[in-house]
């Protein structure tokens, strides 16, 4: 076990007595009310990348609606079950910035993935998770886009919505580092995402053990020397470069591999696509995504988060999820501001607590 | 009713109504068969935080899978009284 850490179970009022870990306990607690469900906007991209979950599956054949009135009364109804964050994304949402508006103007927490080569309006004050696949000569390779961090950076100059989502795929992981710089030099805040193939995906995108320990010991370099830049944990990293994929290791709570609806995700999640329908089967935050291969930084936002229990054993294991949840409101909620590490330490996720 | 579960019911009332900072209501008068996620609001990590509670109260382990039906402190007493007798 780590220093002054006893080889047993704590109780949990023991772990959280600890000023920092309480602390942090009590900031990150005041969220739980989020509850999120997510929104496909348009069935269109101004761009077309190797792998993306978007054109992968039925759902890109989904009729979009771009009627703002039913959007708003979808919204409504959303509000009305309970939902409290949206997240608003695929094909590209930018391409549909009247329905992000609406979207805004009901249920004014959420977050829009987007490939940042549109500026949205800054009265939708959502977080935007700005997607970055390697160094401009990559983005070109797979994303076919000429200067994409380039024209990002320059879209999202001063913006505090916006944070980088960099995808490590097994052709890109020496490339962070160039990325990285980039936009800390630029003043930007970055985050770590790790492909995860689509359902049938074979092609050289998809990682392997090899290149899993890679990326875990880039994530923990560029975490290390770019603190204020890089918005992630040791723990996030070991929960997304773990051989063993986020359902393995967590068991996914998202309706697609989560049958119950007692509360959780499982009761109140829906993925509704751009014809405003949605499918129990396929409900996740990455539908058509390889469960086994599963390391999505979205869907480890909901999946960890969800297992708090299994962490609360000892202070150590516990930092280590506060960590996790720390970040995962800092990279997720507008105005949430990260707090230190807790927990430096790479710890092995913690297995089933058994009855 | 039985007076152990009743005095359990009452002392996971009052760990509920801390926890959520309830108003409005005590521990004496709370309804022991309100559903906790319907009618009175909880969400799956309130009913997380209540079972880590009810862990160091009565030294019981709950099943991740189990927290979720706990949806009424009836059922709640009742699960924690079954825990303690079988582990008798």
């Amino acid at each position: 076990m780590y220093q002054g850490i006893e080889n047993r179970e704590y109780k949990f009022s023991e772990i959280i007595a600890d000023p920092a870990i309480g602390a942090c306990w009590e900031k990150v607690r005041k969220y739980f009310f989020l509850r999120e469900s997510t929104y496909d906007m348009s069935n269109r991209c101004n761009i077309r990348c190797e792998g993306c979950y978007y054109f992968n599956g039925e759902k890109q054949f989904a009729k979009e609606n771009l009627n703002v009135a039913d959007w708003k009364q979808l919204m409504e109804a959303e509000k009305e079950r309970g939902i409290t964050f949206v997240v608003l994304a695929g094909a590209e949402p930018s391409l549909v910035p009247q329905l992000c508006q609406t979207c805004y103007d009901v249920i004014p927490l959420g977050c829009i993935a987007s490939n940042g080569l549109n500026v949205l309006a800054k009265e939708i004050d959502y977080r935007i998770h700005i997607s970055v696949w390697g160094n401009d000569q990559t983005s070109f390779e797979i994303r076919k886009a000429k200067d994409m961090l380039a024209r990002q950076m320059a879209n999202y100059q001063d913006d505090p919505r916006a944070v980088w989502v960099y995808t490590f795929t097994p052709v890109n992981i020496d490339q962070a580092r160039e990325v990285t710089e980039l936009l800390a030099a630029n003043g930007h805040q970055i985050t770590f995402n790790m492909f995860s193939s689509p359902v049938g995906y074979s092609g050289h995108l998809r990682h392997t053990p090899e290149t899993l320990a890679h990326t875990r010991a880039t994530m923990s370099e560029l975490l290390h020397e770019f603190p204020q830049t890089v918005l992630f944990s040791p723990y996030n990293i070991v929960a997304h470069t773990h051989t063993q994929g986020l359902h393995d290791l967590f068991s996914c709570s998202y309706p697609r591999m989560n049958p119950s609806t007692d509360i959780g995700l499982g009761r109140s999640f829906r993925q509704y696509r751009t014809d405003l329908q949605w499918d129990r089967a396929a409900a996740c935050c990455v539908p058509d995504t390889d469960c086994d291969d599963c390391r999505h930084y979205a869907a480890g936002s909901a999946v960890v988060t969800a297992r708090m229990y299994r962490h609360a054993t000892n202070p150590v294991t516990f930092s280590a999820w506060l960590d996790y949840v720390d970040t995962y409101l800092a990279v997720w909620v507008r105005g949430y501001e990260k707090s230190a590490t807790l927990c430096q330490e790479m710890i092995e996720p913690p297995s089933i607590v058994e009855s | 009713m039985n007076t152990d579960i009743s005095q359990t019911i009452t002392r996971i009332a009052e760990i509920i109504i801390n926890e959520l900072k309830l108003e409005d209501v005590t521990p004496e008068t709370f309804d022991a068969d309100l559903d906790l996620v319907d009618e009175v609001g909880v969400d799956s990590m309130d009913l997380a935080t209540i079972a880590l509670v009810l862990r160091d109260e009565y030294g019981i382990r709950i099943d991740e899978d189990d927290y979720p039906k706990l949806t009424t402190i009836r059922i709640i007493a009742e699960y924690i009284d079954n825990k303690l007798t079988s582990d008798d």
